[in-house]
């Protein structure tokens, strides 16, 4: 009976293996079938919300390295404008990007309902960050970026004793005429933050920083340059760029917040009816897999993968306290905060 | 400049030739070609503009007729102050232009003032700088915490607060003014030069003072010129979207363009922006229509058949006082902006301020060492060329069929010139997708695409400077040559064409410098391969990538100064200045 036992589940487990040997090698082929396809396209086209044009431009130039034979031409802008100039495209019936990424989830969203996203989920998403797999239940999109927004402050002008530490600090009357922030008709980042804000402290909080007369850009970076120059001294923004300054000798700090660091989750999809689907999807795969990560990683920005370390010089987000809005609430109340923005600022 | 002989014709022309007159324009070549430029210019304006015109009426769910969207685009009272706002602005800049132009454009086509090839040069200078490049330098330096001028103000009078500010309207109109009033100056000494002194030196003979000649014959001949220059800025600042995004934004002050972009945010409301730019196209026609009041019937021919020259006047000790003002306004212009702006292009950190440790040329290295960045400005200067190619070649036929008066329509076709100037760059580009994005045509993502936009934004500039120099120029030399026997296109080929051809230099470079710098019409139309210098330091902007923002604007600076340079020295020199 034992031995019957025994070999019954060495039957199994050597049928299992064979299945998942199978799987891998399936799994192999279909890699192999999606590059031969997408070599055959040659170029992919990527609408960029995230990072910088120089850090896309490094993505694009390693995907090629992996994928030789397959071109990308990356445009970063702030989300918004991404957004519109796909909407414009899809309008148009001349579909221009490839590849889609934002920080704001609310325009995934809603290309998924008007069926303008293609369904592909990237085998390498298995190997993500367990929080960040599965950001759309349908799989249509996929996390590609973890923003993170904090306080920033200069630090010629301003002591790290002084520095705000969490966000009410950024509403105390002595940071008059020296606050920073973006707009979140420009920046989804911005967008978001002022869902978390408003959930947490009202809206009451944004006409408590009117009263101090910040100074409003245009993208969540805009406080970063601001910083820098001393124009302003404290600042709502993204410590990656933030650390990223520092690390070229400008006078800038992050202050990540007591109370919890915004995150952020900036998926990516393939666009139906673009040129390139299969290199989009190749694409894809690319974002959710280990050299991307890396790159992530040496530019202080967060790894999606547990197997890449996190950014030396930064810190990574098992050590922070992070909160984030749901996507619900983000489709909810970014649209209205837009107008409620113009109403309490003026622009 | 001494009358030529009449040209000696190879034989007598053929009886055919003679039987045309000026009146049978029909089967004559140079009515094939104005029909063909009549046709371009209305695929290039008209069908953009109708299709603007008709989405305005359109509605956005059924596609139907509706009077909805002027409603809801004129409900808000934010927006209706930007409107107000954006017009007040356009007419701040234009004073201010024209208050540093004329008098600079005086001193040096008029006067002895020493120094005239600088401040040309760095006229020239402040033309070239794309005016939210300066805008960004300007942050620097009147920050009004940061600024180096605020800066230097409290260390030297131990005061608290800055003495200036950019971040306020009047320092929103005056770094609009320096980067716009260019326009004005090039259109100015153009005219002066090409108008000899003998009315003012005929006045000095007759008892009248330096200033009434001034007031009452110089200014006044240049009139059409001033005007034409000042209509240009006016609509140009009601158009821009570059520099209020980086000041206006900031400042909270209300302007229509930046309004017109949270139109084509999500969810894009397309027909309500048509209908919200639509009041800007009335506001041309009022323009050109007060300058028809303005100008009257006063005939402004100063460039005839017969000789002339030009003297200049004797400042003496008020020479410096009039170099003293010119080097202000370029100073404000040019140089300080650029002093900060090179402090951040040659740094590794700008926020560091200036030390050796921070010195380096690693972001001009940067520039060239990227694929995508070289594409990036090769594409920027090639497209500039087409589009100065393109719109001088129209403007000058449609301006010549107009100022001579060939056909009955003449003013429709230059209020067609005219209307792209007031539309704004990203309106304009809107319009373009929704024409010639779809198939059949299919030119979204093609160089074409952008060309043709930019040939329809700079169109009214060509345009206005073709029409100004043919106005100044009598007809009487092109009847000579039909008396003569020839036709049409050998009176332009051979008499306008020379005499007009430094002005037509003029036109091509007054169209090729903006167009290396235009952001509001490329915004939306580039896409990765056709990306142009202008969206790449908008995008770094957003990024702070201030470093390499700067060091880009140099090179951009750099290379279209050499480019001008080489354009002026093939034309050769001056020819109206007298000998004796």
């Amino acid at each position: 009976m034992n031995v019957e036992k025994v070999t019954g589940s060495l039957i199994a487990a050597l049928l299992l293996a064979a299945i998942g040997a199978s799987g891998a090698l399936a799994q192999a082929d279909q890699d192999k079938q999606l590059y031969e396809a997408a070599k055959k396209e040659g170029q992919v086209s990527w609408y960029s919300g995230i990072l910088t044009q120089q850090i896309c431009d490094e993505v694009g130039q390693a995907f090629t390295a992996k994928y030789p034979g397959i071109q990308v031409s990356a445009i970063k802008t702030t989300s918004q404008v991404a957004f519109q100039r796909l909407l414009q495209d899809l309008k148009a019936g001349a579909v221009q990007s490839d590849v889609f990424t934002s920080t704001d989830i609310g325009h995934l969203i809603y290309l998924k309902s008007k069926g303008e996203l293609v369904h592909f989920v990237p085998p390498a998403e298995k190997g993500m960050v367990k929080a960040l797999q599965n950001v759309d239940p349908d799989g249509d999109f996929h996390t590609s970026w973890v923003g993170l927004a904090a306080l920033l402050y200069n630090t010629k002008k301003v002591s790290a004793a002084e520095a705000p530490k969490d966000w009410p600090d950024l509403t105390d009357p002595k940071w008059k005429d020296q606050i920073a922030f973006g707009s979140p008709n420009y920046s989804g980042m911005v967008g978001v933050w002022t869902v978390a804000m408003e959930d947490r402290y009202g809206w009451d909080y944004f006409k408590k920083l009117n009263q101090l007369d910040p100074l409003i850009g245009r993208s969540i970076d805009d406080a970063v340059t601001v910083l820098n120059s001393g124009e302003r001294e404290v600042a709502m923004g993204n410590p990656a760029s933030a650390l990223r300054s520092a690390a070229k000798g400008n006078p800038i700090a992050v202050n990540y917040p007591t109370s919890g660091t915004l995150m952020v989750i900036s998926p990516s999809a393939v666009i139906k009816g673009s040129k390139h689907p299969n290199a989009a999807k190749l694409f894809m795969e690319f974002l959710a897999d280990k050299e991307y990560s890396q790159i992530l990683a040496k530019n202080l920005e967060q790894p999606l993968r547990a197997d890449v370390p996190p950014p030396a010089g930064a810190k990574s987000l098992a050590d922070i306290k992070l909160f984030a809005p749901t996507p619900q609430q983000i489709v909810k109340q970014l649209p209205p905060n837009k107008e409620k923005w113009r109403d309490t600022f003026g622009m | 400049m001494s009358l030529a002989p009449a040209p000696q014709m190879p034989g007598l022309p053929a009886p055919a030739a003679r039987r045309r007159g000026i009146g049978r324009a029909r089967l004559d070549p140079a009515s094939l070609v104005w029909i063909g430029a009549a046709a371009i210019l209305a695929f290039l304006v008209l069908a953009p503009v109708l299709r603007l015109t008709a989405a305005s009426f359109q509605s956005a769910d059924t596609g139907g007729f509706t009077v909805a969207n002027y409603l809801s685009a004129y409900a808000s009272e934010r927006r209706l102050v930007a409107l107000g706002t954006s017009l007040l602005y356009a007419v701040a800049v234009t004073a201010v232009a024209i208050g540093f132009a004329v008098p600079i454009a005086w001193a040096i086509a008029r006067t002895d003032m020493p120094l005239k090839g600088v401040i040309r040069a760095t006229i020239l200078g402040a033309f070239i700088t794309p005016p939210y490049l300066g805008a960004i330098g300007w942050i620097l330096l009147a920050g009004p915490n940061a600024g180096w001028i605020n800066l230097a103000w409290m260390r030297l009078t131990g005061a608290q607060a800055g003495i200036v500010n950019v971040y306020t309207f009047g320092g929103l109109v005056f770094v609009t003014a320096l980067y716009a009033f260019p326009y004005v100056f090039v259109f100015t000494t153009d005219a002066l030069d090409r108008v000899s002194t003998e009315m003012e030196e005929a006045a000095n003979i007759l008892g009248a003072r330096p200033l009434r000649t001034i007031f009452r014959i110089t200014l006044p001949l240049v009139l059409p010129a001033i005007l034409g220059g000042a209509i240009v800025v006016f609509l140009d600042t009601v158009a821009l979207f570059g520099t209020p995004a980086i000041i206006a934004l900031p400042a909270r002050i209300n302007i229509a363009t930046l309004q017109l972009w949270q139109f084509f945010e999500f969810p894009v409301r397309a027909e309500e922006a048509a209908a919200y730019a639509v009041p800007l196209i009335a506001v041309t026609v009022a323009m050109f229509a007060l300058q028809r009041l303005i100008l009257g019937r006063k005939g402004y021919v100063a460039l005839t058949g017969k000789g002339g020259g030009r003297q200049l006047v004797q400042l003496g000790a008020l020479r410096w006082a009039a170099l003293a003002f010119c080097l202000l306004i370029c100073a404000f212009s040019v140089f300080l902006p650029f002093a900060a702006l090179a402090q951040a292009a040659f740094s590794k950190a700008w926020g560091l301020g200036f030390s050796l440790g921070n010195l380096t040329l690693d972001n001009f290295r940067y520039l060239f060492a990227e694929a995508s960045n070289r594409q990036t400005i090769l594409n920027t200067f090639s497209y500039a060329a087409g589009t100065a190619c393109l719109s001088v070649g129209l403007a000058l036929i449609v301006a010549y069929v107009v100022s001579r008066r060939l056909v009955r329509g003449g003013a429709i076709l230059t209020a067609l010139c005219m209307v792209p100037l007031v539309i704004p760059g990203i309106v304009l580009a809107i319009g373009f997708y929704a024409v010639y994005a779809p198939p059949p045509l299919a030119l979204y993502g093609t160089a074409a695409i952008l060309i043709l936009g930019y040939s329809t934004r700079f169109l009214p500039i060509a345009y206005v400077n073709c029409l100004a120099g043919l106005r100044a120029l009598n007809p009487e030399m092109e009847e000579a040559v039909r008396i003569l026997g020839g036709s049409q296109l050998r009176a332009v080929g051979s008499v306008v064409v020379p005499l007009l051809k430094k002005g037509l230099v003029g036109s091509w470079l007054l169209v090729f410098i903006p167009a290396t710098r235009e952001l509001s019409t490329a915004i939306f139309l580039v896409t990765a391969k056709t990306r142009v210098v202008s969206t790449m330091i908008l995008d770094l902007s957003e990024n702070g990538n201030f470093e390499l923002l700067a060091a880009l604007g140099f090179f951009l600076l750099g290379v279209t100064v050499l480019i001008v340079l080489a354009g002026y020295r093939l034309l050769g020199r001056d020819f109206m200045l007298r000998r004796s």
